[in-house]
């Protein structure tokens, strides 16, 4: 049966992460050139059989229940349009990330045993955006904490241990919330399992009976999938996860982690309790405004930070309320923004993220007051780096803009909506002005996004005078010679005869930046794309 | 006139549509104009800067947004058009690099991107009232709005954007935003802050732009928030009108107060937007008045025309200035021009065409202006708004801006204001041009004369004679040229009534102009050469005499000083005050945030879910061992601080070790004697001796 393919690109990374795992192949790194072959081979076939898996359809009539848990406990993969979008995001990232690492990597030790998690992190995440129930969502949710907890501990210096314990105790802690919703769903599906179904599953008859606590339920499995999504107040272990190597900062604390929690999240309210259920109910507003504070607040605290890789993540925090913004929005035209801004936010934020690693690499530099006249020295990077801060602040031209443009269309468009149908004085009366505000939000924290991205750009390429006279001084000659990544050494490294990196680093990054023009010039098949996403769940 | 129309939907989302009329071309041929001729000019300005390919490249993108935003047929390309305009030319200023460069791109990028983000919250709530973002159909679903209909021509039925406020309270309101994104770019009064700033140090020819064409970006978007939208509402018309005046009023006495080139024609820049506002703001009056209200919009238009090709022609000059000297203070460029008669031709042009002097361009359109509000105050003592008709007009502005609205006083001054603001026009022209081909440097006049004949190259040259002639070629000849220009931009402002010919040269319409150039003589003369000049201090002065051998050493010039005091800066006092207060306050509230998770989690870890204490080894001996031991290792210590002597080779041992090993000799003594049998025997004798005690005790008793 064809079908069987559904698990393939989940179980291939995994068996095979754990096979490099556990046989060694020499060396004191355990890592050979023909093992980095391998890996990128195995990255690539993985890759490409999702894309045959996609070419095959995606109407949600693939599916393949592998095992049951327990009754109605079951283990099911599915193949939807929603399911697709994320699994062919991840599948187009993962190899151009694979390759920047290689070259990132290239001076680590345990490499092998870094990279085998990252294989596996890559199949545990195909899991995640297959997932066909709610039981196989949290099963790979669950998984993913565990194989990226080693990618967080990877340099074991006391600030990576604190990060990474910080991470186990939040994402924990979230995943038994997120729980508490699963065994709700599943009291009162209306199919037996917990299966996705397209607006959503719960018998609405019975569910009506306790309203309240079933929506309870919701907000506690918002939060809980929220912990992953870096939902305020829940967030603290992003930041803090800066510390980790930048292809894992960049994949997955930009993509593949924190967007699994957004893509839950989007499950849950879509295909879960279903927008009938949830809107206008107070649950609505509560989750909104959460998404809206973390909004704002992640981008306040990401003009505050001067590290680098954390003013990113502070910046990740912020932009992925605003994918939660639109799944709380819970319209068909929300669903849609919230995916677009998930497809244009993977390809800007891991493209800033390679910038700030490629000029970690080759000049050990880490804080923004480090950068000034870097981008003279390194004008390809610095160049996809304006494009990133461009899209990031929702210029035109760019990913960023379309996409805050459908959400805050979206939101007026549901502020719209709760005034027409004349809903209960209470939750009504705040559904008129709530989505309002989260337009005002958007643009303030666009605002805020323009202060933290332009200050670095600024930086690099207007200097301020005393360090430019200083940079045009030629100094040490240690060329090529790159710096150790991860440790702050610019003493060492003066950045004098700092230059690109090599092709390994600067193929994704340009790839990413033309997608981002692309997807900014012409976003139109895309959004055809996720507006019928929308349909599907809408009334 | 009739034009071509593209749309290339699906581009950058909703589409882009572009399209060309009458208004639209001719701010199409200035703007290509325009960019030649600086173009031209950048050759030999740029020569010697090593950055050039940057600069180009950003003039050219700058130049392509530009025309974009002019051909712009709805509001969402604009939009798009202007953010790329606002970042390219922010280039342009940061390109020197100088500190005070950098600083003010700083404001100017800080200005264009909330300026940008404002505009688009406009824009979104203008599209969630209308549902259209479509220039054409804007107006006419607007005016419904403000009308009180349900619905629209087409039937579409109004809705307001999350319901929190009426559609038309929400027109207003977007319109407001809009009005700030635009304001910003256009210098409108509380926005102009980065004007003054951005232009003197960004180069010549980029300054020119900046000034002659940016700027109306900004304007075109105002035309078409005030005269599409709010076409006839007298409220909004009072608001620009009001901004309008402020703005003239301010940047003419900025300019007044400058001693520096480029910055007074900056603040000469931001005093000219103020008389395009204040034409739009008349031109939305009138027609809420129920009049006709070709004369301003005739007005506005041609003034934002004028003040392009005369900034142009004016900063080039001051790049021909700086090209040679790399100074602009006025005190450094005295004398400059003497003997230099292009430069004297061109700077003479500009100076005539924008000080308002009949004869040359900026009086027809100062003279339009002018008669707008003439007629709107005349409109006013005649009555019109007085019957019955007026009533009904009169109820469409809140009742406590009619005093305003309905005063011929009111607008009597308002008149007054621009013929001072006119007056001070001149002033600062006559300034500048006295400083620069009048008065001679004291040091370096020889040198300057010695630049005479090569401080320009032909191409320039050229360039900026020919741009320098069109100014009077168009003011001599007003009804050829400039009515016909004004004929092909009056339908995009949705001008409305019979243009009449108006005979420029009367004496009805000199007086006015006349009225403003004496004021402008008088104001020289009695303040400029008064209060904001000093005699040459003396060092400067007899060194002049000394090295210069000047015929008329006797002479002692006078030097421009700076009387416009520098705490008065709208920027530094307000702007970043309340920001930085509002970053303190936000840096705050959100570290109290930050922490307050990860506080939860330990506060739980310390209390409630505190582990069991490991299980301590046990301590020998007691505590009294301990305590006595602990006081004098203490005074171990405190001795050896004291005497300064310590043991160096070896290591001390604590006295605790000490007292727990008497403390167990003295426990092992204790068992010792518990355990003899002489013990027993005393404690037996004791016993024995205290019952016999009691017994005596008894039997005495």
């Amino acid at each position: 049966m064809s079908e069987i393919i559904l698990v393939l690109p989940v179980l291939l990374p995994i068996v095979s992460g754990l096979a490099m795992l556990f046989h060694r192949s020499g060396g004191e790194t355990g890592w050979t050139r023909n093992r980095a072959f391998l890996t990128a081979g195995l990255v690539l076939l993985n890759s490409l059989i999702v894309a045959v898996i996609l070419a095959g359809g995606v109407d949600g009539e693939r599916r393949l229940v592998v095992f049951r848990l327990y009754s109605s406990l079951t283990v099911m993969f599915k193949l939807d349009r929603m399911g697709a979008v994320f699994a062919g995001l991840v599948a187009f990232l993962w190899p151009l990330a694979t390759l920047y690492a290689f070259e990132y990597m290239e001076h680590e030790e345990r490499r092998n045993t870094f990279f085998a998690f990252y294989l596996m992190t890559y199949g545990v995440t195909m899991g995640i955006a297959l997932a066909g129930t709610l039981v196989t969502l949290y099963l790979f949710y669950e998984m993913l904490t565990f194989v990226t907890l080693p990618l967080v501990l990877f340099t074991l210096t006391p600030e990576a241990v604190r990060a990474s314990r910080a991470y186990l105790y939040y994402s924990i802690g979230g995943a038994a919330f997120a729980f508490i919703g699963l065994v709700f769903v599943l009291g009162y599906s209306s199919i037996e399992t917990s299966e996705f179904v397209a607006g959503g599953m719960l018998d609405l008859a019975r569910a009506g009976e306790n309203r309240n606590i079933l929506l309870l339920a919701y907000v506690m499995a918002f939060f809980g999938f929220g912990v992953k999504a870096a939902l305020f107040p829940c967030y603290r272990w992003l930041p803090k996860a800066a510390v980790a190597p930048t292809p894992v900062t960049a994949l997955l604390h930009a993509v593949a982690v924190v967007k699994s929690g957004a893509f839950a999240i989007l499950r849950l309210t879509y295909f879960s309790f279903g927008i009938g259920f949830l809107k206008g109910s107070w649950a609505q507003w509560v989750v909104m405004t959460a998404a809206m504070v973390t909004i704002l607040f992640g981008s306040s605290m990401a003009v505050k930070e001067v590290h680098w890789k954390r003013r990113l993540a502070y910046s990740t925090v912020s932009n992925l309320s605003y994918i939660l913004f639109g799944a709380a929005l819970m319209t068909p035209f929300g669903l849609a923004a919230a995916l677009s801004h998930m497809v244009a936010h993977a390809f800007m934020k891991i493209s800033a993220f390679f910038c700030a690693g490629a000029v970690m690499h080759k000049s050990g530099k880490t804080y923004i007051y480090q950068l000034d006249g870097m981008g003279r020295k390194m004008p390809v990077t610095f160049g996809c780096l304006t494009a990133a801060s461009l899209s990031l602040m929702g210029i035109p031209l760019f990913a960023g803009f379309v996409s805050k443009w459908n959400l805050a269309q979206a939101a007026l468009a549901c502020g719209d909506l709760a005034g027409t149908t004349g809903l209960e004085a209470g939750p009504g009366a705040v559904g008129r002005w709530l989505p309002c505000a989260g337009v005002v939000v958007i643009l303030i924290s666009a605002l805020l996004t323009g202060i933290y991205m332009m200050t670095v750009l600024v930086r690099a390429y207007f200097p301020k005078a005393a360090q430019a006279a200083e940079a045009m001084v030629p100094g040490s000659s240690r060329e090529g010679e790159p710096a150790e990544p991860d440790m702050a050494s610019e003493e060492t490294n003066g950045g004098i005869d700092v230059t690109d990196p090599t092709w390994r680093m600067l193929v994704p990054l340009v790839i990413f930046t033309v997608v981002i023009v692309v997807i900014g010039v012409h976003s139109a098949p895309l959004m055809e794309i996720l507006m019928r996403i929308g349909g599907e769940v809408g009334q | 006139m009739s034009g071509w129309e593209i749309m290339v939907p699906g581009i950058c989302g909703m589409g882009l549509h572009l399209k060309m009329d009458g208004f639209r071309m001719v701010y199409t041929a200035i703007a290509v104009l325009m960019w030649g001729v600086a173009g031209a000019f950048s050759r030999e300005y740029m020569a010697h800067y090593k950055n050039k390919s940057r600069y180009y490249v950003f003039f050219w993108a700058t130049f392509l947004a530009t025309v974009g935003v002019f051909l712009s047929a709805d509001l969402y390309t604009t939009f798009i058009f202007f953010e790329i305009m606002s970042f390219t030319s922010y280039v342009w200023v940061a390109f020197d690099e100088k500190a005070e460069s950098l600083q003010a791109a700083e404001t100017y990028l800080a200005v264009a991107v909330i300026g940008g983000m404002v505009m688009l919250m406009g824009l979104f709530l203008l599209y969630g009232v209308l549902g259209t973002l479509d220039m054409d159909k804007v107006g006419p679903a607007a005016k419904a709005v403000l009308a009180g209909r349900e619905t629209f021509e087409n039937g579409r039925a109004i809705q307001a954007a999350g319901g929190f406020a009426s559609p038309k309270v929400q027109l207003y309101v977007a319109g407001g935003l809009m009005l700030f994104g635009f304001g910003a770019k256009a210098g409108c009064f509380p926005l102009h802050i980065w004007l003054p700033k951005a232009h003197p140090v960004a180069p010549a020819p980029a300054s020119a732009l900046l000034s002659g064409i940016l700027t109306k970006a900004g304007v075109f978007g105002i035309i078409i928030v005030s005269c599409v939208m709010f076409g006839n509402d007298g409220a909004w018309g009072l608001l620009i009108a009001g901004l309008g005046l402020i703005t003239m009023f301010l940047g003419a006495l900025l300019a007044v107060f400058s001693v520096n080139l480029k910055r007074t024609l900056a603040c000469s820049s931001v005093s000219q937007i103020g008389f395009i506002m204040t034409g739009i703001g008349m031109s939305c009056l009138l027609s809420w008045a129920g009049e006709g209200n070709l004369l301003a919009v005739r007005g506005a238009f041609l003034h934002m025309v004028n003040h392009s090709l005369i900034k142009l022609v004016l900063f080039l000059c001051a790049g021909a200035v700086y090209m040679n000297l790399h100074q602009l203070d006025l005190n450094d460029v005295r004398g400059f021009g003497r003997g230099k008669p292009e430069l004297c031709f061109c700077f003479l042009m500009g100076a005539l065409g924008i000080g308002g002097i009949p004869l040359w361009n900026g009086y027809v359109s100062k003279t339009l202006l002018h008669e707008s509000i003439v007629e709107y105050a005349h409109l006013l003592e005649e009555g019109v708004l007085a019957g019955e008709e007026g009533a009904g007009i009169i109820s469409t502005v809140p009742a406590a801006l009619l005093p305003v609205l309905t005063d011929p006083a009111v607008w009597k001054a308002a008149e007054w204001v621009f013929l001072f603001t006119g007056g001070m026009t001149v002033a600062y022209m006559v300034k500048l041009f006295v400083a620069l081909f009048v008065d001679k440097h004291p040091v370096r006049q020889a040198e300057f004369d010695e630049m005479s004949s090569h401080y320009m190259k032909p191409l320039s040259r050229l360039v900026l004679v020919g741009a320098a002639v069109i100014l009077p070629a168009l003011g001599m000849m007003p009804h050829v040229t400039m009515d016909r220009i004004a004929d092909l931009g009056q339908g995009f402002f949705g001008g409305t009534g019979h243009a009449h010919v108006i005979a420029f040269f009367s004496p009805v319409n000199l007086k006015g102009g006349l009225i403003s150039i004496g004021i402008g003589l008088v104001l020289y003369a009695a303040v400029i050469r008064q209060f904001l000049m000093r005699p040459e201090t003396g060092a400067v002065g007899t060194e002049a005499e000394a090295s210069g051998g000047d015929k008329k050493a006797g002479v002692r010039g006078r030097c421009y000083v700076n009387r416009w005091p520098s705490w008065l800066d709208l920027e530094n006092l307000v702007y970043r005050p309340v920001l930085q207060v509002f970053m303190a306050v936000a840096s705050v509230v959100c570290r109290a945030l930050d922490h307050m998770t990860d506080g939860a989690v330990v506060l739980l870890r310390k209390t409630v879910y505190r582990q069991l204490p490991e299980p301590k080894a046990h301590l020998e001996g007691n505590w009294l061992a301990h305590l006595l031991g602990g006081i004098v290792d203490g005074f171990g210590l405190l001795w050896e601080k004291v005497s300064g002597k310590s043991g160096d080779g070896q290591v001390r041992v604590s006295a605790v070790h000490h007292f727990i090993e008497r403390e167990k000799q003295m426990k092992h003594m204790g068992m010792l004697v518990e355990q003899s049998f002489s013990f027993g025997l005393i404690l037996f004798c004791i016993g024995l001796c205290l019952t016999l005690g009691y017994l005596l005790f008894v039997f005495i008793r």
